[in-house]
């Protein structure tokens, strides 16, 4: 009887270790604060990084949806946050203080972004091919009715139209004054929005604008009936998305899991996960766990 | 200092006092905004508070209804709003109107039921019928707290109209929004200075018209009831 009972119970006990060994995290190997902007996309790169570093036993903090770079740059430099999904020409361009020297080439862009964040502590890991720039879109009513295919079709009609973006587009580089600065775009009026958001969607819908800034990741613009006019003239620099962390928990470990997403992760992959959160609705921390089962990383 | 000193400086650009960004403007957007939310929310909130003070019936629910809608944040209200009616003033003036109602019901509740009982006797025994009982003896004397009710509204509802700039509405609150996405912090301080000093007039005009529609023999008696009542159920 007992050592029947014995049996069962190192039966049970080896049953549990081979559980343990096979699928649950590593020991733990201290904690990560992971923060994102105040949009989806960048709430789901940050679960991608993430859930990956979790897997591999790192207890990880989400601060998500902190807002725009000038709050979620002051965090990570104080070292409330420890890591965001960064995008090399927009970070660049804000560490060094809108300097200008964003390229299209997003090594050259990093290598750049990393000689500012070097001395505040920070280092931006290689950059993904994934891209999201700010792209400028119209409704294709408005785009049949001037003929737009490209953003210097824009230069002759844009003193008719009203432009809607975040208020900062009036002050950002990539955004009004490149326009005018690349094409000599100058619009009729400009709506202060929100950057690609809710707001800049329902001033499409009600006609209250007519170009708008969206991202070219965004997975709903077919679906909302928008068209993104082609930067022939190459305003936009290399805006690929790039972890940035903080050098204190930069291990060479730390490093190769969230190179190891970057390096598999497309523009593609971008925009069908967009789109499951603004068709479908899902939470970022699901999508980003079916796309990193899908693509084997827990296996 | 040197912070208030470019506060100063900004609210003086005369580049800030035109175009359809320029404080005229802005200014008379939120005015507007606040306006309509205040006549609105007067609209709905005095003829009950008045008639239930009047009877003198269902006053707790009236009130503890109008108080539980106080507690519904303005900006929840906003949004719900926004995704129902689009972009457009809709949203906010709604916002508003909600926060507008509680302190108008509260007021003229109490205003009404505070008129004396022998006053009301004797406008009875003088032959007065209900309705004239109503406009011509008890609202009178009811004015100063109604208009303090009033006065709460509007203050909140000037002060809570920045919220407008959040859904791309326009008023005072675009100074806030926009200095705070561009970081330009003395345009924010100087937005949050134009709306207190709004809110200040507000207050104030609003105390000047109380005065002039109180009765002169009320006005011997003035404040001490009026600030009784506004501390005993308005925020």
């Amino acid at each position: 009887m007992i050592r029947k009972l014995l049996l069962s119970l190192t039966a049970l006990a080896v049953l549990a270790s081979a559980c343990g060994s096979s699928n649950t995290p590593a020991a733990p190997k201290g904690t990560i604060v992971v923060g994102g902007f105040g949009f989806p996309e960048s709430s789901i790169l940050a679960q991608l990084y993430g859930q990956e570093l979790a897997h591999d036993g790192y207890t990880i903090t989400y601060k998500l949806n902190l807002g725009p770079r000038e709050v979620v740059a002051p965090a990570i430099k104080t070292g409330q946050i420890d890591a965001y999904p960064g995008y090399a020409a927009t970070d660049l361009e804000y560490y060094n203080n809108k300097a200008g020297e964003a390229t299209g080439d997003p090594v050259a862009t990093t290598a750049k972004l990393n000689s500012y964040l070097q001395p505040l502590g920070l280092v931006a890991l290689t950059p993904s091919a994934a891209v999201d720039q700010n792209a400028f879109a119209v409704t294709k009513e408005t785009a049949a009715k001037y003929n737009l295919v490209k953003l210097s079709d824009l230069a002759a009609v844009a003193g008719q139209l009203t432009m809607g973006a975040g208020p900062e587009c009036l002050t950002r580089p990539y955004c009004i004054p490149g326009l005018d600065k690349t094409y000599g775009i100058k619009f009729k009026a400009f709506k202060p929005l929100d950057t690609d958001g809710p707001l800049t969607r329902a001033a499409f819908k009600n006609g209250s604008i007519q170009v708008g800034l969206v991202f070219s990741s965004d997975g709903d613009l077919n679906a909302l009936g928008l068209v993104v006019l082609q930067d022939d003239k190459h305003l936009e620099a290399a805006d690929n998305v790039v972890p940035i962390i903080r050098t204190a928990v930069a291990s060479a470990n730390v490093k190769a899991l969230l190179n190891k997403v970057d390096a598999a992760l497309t523009t593609a992959d971008l925009v069908n996960m967009n789109s499951q959160i603004a068709i479908q609705h899902m939470d970022p921390d699901v999508i980003a766990k079916n796309y990193l089962t899908a693509h084997n990383y827990f296996a | 200092m040197t912070f208030l000193m470019q506060c100063a400086r900004w609210l003086t650009d005369p580049a800030h006092w035109q175009g359809p960004d320029g404080i005229p403007i802005r200014l008379a957007q939120h005015v507007q905004l606040s306006a309509e939310a205040v006549a609105l929310g007067a609209l709905i909130a005095l003829p009950i508070g008045i008639l239930l003070g009047h009877f003198g019936r269902f006053g707790n629910l009236a009130i503890n209804i109008s108080n539980v809608g106080r507690a519904i944040p303005s900006f929840a209200i906003l949004v719900i709003a926004f995704q129902a009616f689009g972009l457009g003033d809709t949203p906010i003036i709604l916002a508003l109107t909600a926060l507008a109602i509680p302190p108008m019901v509260t007021n003229s509740y109490v205003a009404l039921r505070e008129v004396d009982a022998d006053i009301k006797e004797a406008a009875r025994g003088m032959g007065y019928r209900e309705l004239a009982q109503l406009v011509r003896v008890e609202l009178p004397l009811a004015v100063p707290l109604i208009m303090a009710g009033i006065r709460t509204s509007a203050v909140q509802v000037v002060a809570t109209a920045t919220l407008a700039a959040i859904v791309a509405g326009g008023g005072l609150g675009r100074y806030i929004v926009d200095g705070f996405a561009t970081q330009i912090y003395t345009k924010v301080f100087a937005g949050a200075l134009l709306v207190a000093l709004l809110a200040l007039a507000t207050e104030l005009s609003l105390a000047a018209l109380q005065r002039a529609l109180t009765p002169r023999g009320l006005r011997s008696l003035n404040a001490p009831a009026s600030r009784r009542a506004t501390s005993f159920k308005t925020a």
